[in-house]
């Protein structure tokens, strides 16, 4: 019996660790390949470094570490910023993304609200048509709306990035099911000492909406984050690429620039990650209760 | 004048719900209608475009008639009987023309008065298509303003019947989620029950898996570029167990499933969390008494794990399904071959690449069907679930 178990235990955490390993291969191969350098020079002879070199030729024991046989660098890194208005770009993203969520968390919140507690007319109406909305593909609605934003002239602008992303239904269902959660005595001891709705909202109401409202800033701002395809279709300037858009970039039908495309890559993904790992609460509860990722 | 509190609640009710409303109408519901109309349009966007676009009349002019304006002994009425207008506007101007913009052109386009501005030398400036026609018609110069896409009823659907690349992106958007969503589940929940286990470090490993799933598509895609490709690390390691050399990327068979296999990395680790939680709140009794039975794994995980995640991989099973029908941004990354798009990517190829929207419309149409069916079906079987 108890053998059973420990032979239980071995396995489960060989899978583990397996898929633990999986997990991280590729974020950690491609952080050794954009800290390679693209040459270096030994005994005054320069060589192009061969980053799909096997095996790899690690050695973490000297200082800096050798990858591919060269020493680390954080060259790669810098060269990023030199040869694509890379800076510009995180300036871009930053924008788009925290637009789109304080326009989610006033929006969505505001909505929430009044779909959970307050009665006004067709309000069932208005709930059963966004909830149909649930059903439609992305890729109906983008066509339409590219065209929206290029009669309104606002392709390669903050605008046309933002505008139509500033609510969304996910964001107003979230909140009105917290908002249903909660009790009603509070507001309703706030209204019989005379505080109007809008009043009650702000000072009853939101204070204790803290983790709901986290929750979904944080949801919303990685998704913004991480939004390839409508900033694809919003900037063809340089200017105004996002770091997805941008990644593009480091590659040509010839060639490749592994390196800065790694690099890249990897500071994008930094921010994320750290966001996670302050917030892993929140984003571990919303990944339950909303289970979905494109 | 004090309005009673319902009064009040209702105004203050529309309020808060105005943002969202107006926001949903323009941006899903007014499109939804348009991607409607568009789909039975042959609605192209640089046609649009057409009437924007600036040329020097005195060039165009110059080059139909086959004179220089400053050229002596030039006679209006010569170069009046020389002048065709529709050949003007299709060779000279360079805008198409349908028959009815042609006949509308033929008979009120003002030659004389171009001409006249011609000798005068007055044409000599950069103007808009638009603004040109506005000036030198002298009726129905609102066809060269507006660029309305003409209706073609059922065309589009029937063309898409015979395109053979509709089949393709469609039957691959399919084999996608058939392949992606039981293997990601499947692995989900293998991890979650390994999870729940009582092991040390179960929050590291929650972490180390949820990872892919917070890092963007983009990012991804370009790290599983550099691990597929043909002299990549993959390849290598391969190699020392004696397997050839596969440009997995490029190879026509491989290339949708090596997407796949990176769709499956991103997700598994993420819904692994929404089983661990299920698992949690399972009643470790359950597991007690069929483990003093001597239930075998196998046996415990398929007679008892299994049917009581069912709500939850209903869930993420139908959601993954609809996910991977629309896959979109790691097609457009790393597929470069016809053979192996899906469906949303050649929604957008057609859209905005061969700039034929309305056709691209009329494949989102069938593709919002197809959701709508699965949605359908989702509810009835959630609504099914509920009565156990």
């Amino acid at each position: 019996m108890k053998k059973k178990l420990k032979i239980g235990m071995i396995i489960a955490y060989v899978v583990l660790i397996l898929y633990a390993v999986v997990s991280l291969f590729p974020f950690l191969w491609s952080a050794i390949v954009s800290l390679t350098p693209m040459r270096y020079t030994e005994n005054g002879v320069t060589t192009g470094t061969d980053i799909m070199k096997w095996p790899p030729e690690i050695n973490l024991f000297k200082w800096p570490p050798e990858f591919f046989g060269a020493p680390a660098t954080g060259e790669n890194y810098v060269q990023v910023f030199k040869i694509t208005p890379y800076a510009r770009w995180i300036l871009n993203t930053i924008i788009y993304a925290a637009l789109v969520t304080i326009g989610h968390l006033i929006f969505d919140a505001l909505g929430g609200y009044a779909f959970a507690r307050l009665r006004f007319p067709l309000r069932d109406l208005w709930f059963a048509l966004f909830l149909a909305t649930l059903m439609i593909p992305g890729h109906v609605t983008l066509i339409p709306n590219y065209n929206l934003m290029v009669r309104f002239g606002f392709v390669n602008t903050y605008y046309g990035l933002f505008l139509p992303k500033l609510t969304g239904v996910f964001g107003i269902f979230l909140m009105r099911q917290f908002f249903m959660g909660i009790p009603r005595e509070m507001e309703e001891a706030a209204r019989i000492d005379g505080a109007s709705i809008i009043k009650t909202y702000f000072k009853v109401v939101l204070p204790i909406s803290k983790p709901a409202i986290s929750a979904l800033a944080i949801y919303i701002f990685v998704g913004t984050w991480n939004d390839f395809l409508w900033p694809l279709l919003m900037t063809s300037r340089k200017e105004m690429f996002t770091l997805t858009v941008g990644l593009d970039f480091y590659r040509t039908s010839y060639y490749t620039y592994w390196q800065y495309m790694m690099a890249a890559s990897i500071m994008m993904t930094i921010p994320m990650i750290i966001i996670f790992l302050i917030f892993q609460r929140q984003f571990i509860d919303t990944g339950v209760s909303s289970g979905v990722k494109g | 004048m004090k309005l009673n509190f319902k009064t009040r609640e209702a105004m203050v009710g529309y309020l808060f719900a105005a943002p969202i409303i107006i926001t949903i109408l323009i941006f899903t519901i007014y499109p939804v209608f348009a991607g409607l109309y568009y789909s039975f349009t042959n609605y192209q966007p640089t046609e649009a475009q057409k009437f924007n676009m600036t040329f020097v009349p005195e060039e165009s002019v110059s080059f139909h008639l086959g004179v220089f304006p400053d050229e002596e002994g030039l006679v209006k009425n010569e170069l009046l009987s020389l002048f065709d207008p529709v050949t003007f506007l299709t060779l000279d101007m360079g805008v198409k023309l349908n028959a009815e913009q042609k006949e509308a052109v033929s008979s009120f386009l003002d030659t004389d008065k171009i001409v006249e501005d011609f000798l005068a030398g007055q044409l000599n400036s950069s103007v808009s298509v638009k603004d040109f026609m506005k000036e030198y018609m002298s009726s129905k110069s609102e066809l060269f303003t507006r660029y309305v896409p003409e209706f073609v009823g059922l065309k589009n659907f029937r063309e898409m019947f015979k395109d053979r690349y509709f089949w393709i992106s469609l039957k691959n958007a399919f084999v996608y989620s058939i392949v992606v969503v039981p293997i990601q589940t499947l692995l989900a929940i293998l991890l979650a029950v390994a999870a729940n286990m009582k092991i040390m470090g179960q929050r590291f490993f929650k972490t180390v898996f949820f990872l892919p799933s917070i890092s963007s598509s983009a990012a991804i895609s370009m790290i599983f570029w550099l691990i597929y490709s043909k002299p990549g690390v993959l390849n290598r390691f391969l190699s020392t167990f004696g397997f050839q050399a596969v440009d997995w990327l490029n190879e026509p068979n491989t290339a949708l499933g090596a997407i796949m296999v990176m769709n499956i990395w991103t997700t598994a680790g993420y819904f692994m969390i929404t089983f661990l939680a299920a698992l949690q709140s399972i009643p470790s009794s359950i597991y007690e008494a069929s483990q003093l039975d001597g239930a075998k794994f196998w046996k415990t995980f398929w007679k008892i794990t299994v049917p009581l995640l069912r709500p939850q991989m209903l869930f993420v099973s139908i959601m993954g399904i609809i996910g991977c029908l629309q896959v979109f941004d790691q097609i457009y990354f790393l597929i470069k071959n016809m053979r192996n798009i899906t469906i949303s990517y050649y929604i957008y190829k057609n859209a905005f690449e061969y700039h034929r929207m309305g056709y691209a419309s009329a494949i989102a149409m069938v593709l919002f069907l197809i959701i709508f069916a699965i949605t359908a079906l989702q509810r009835k079987l959630i609504k099914e679930e509920s009565y156990f």
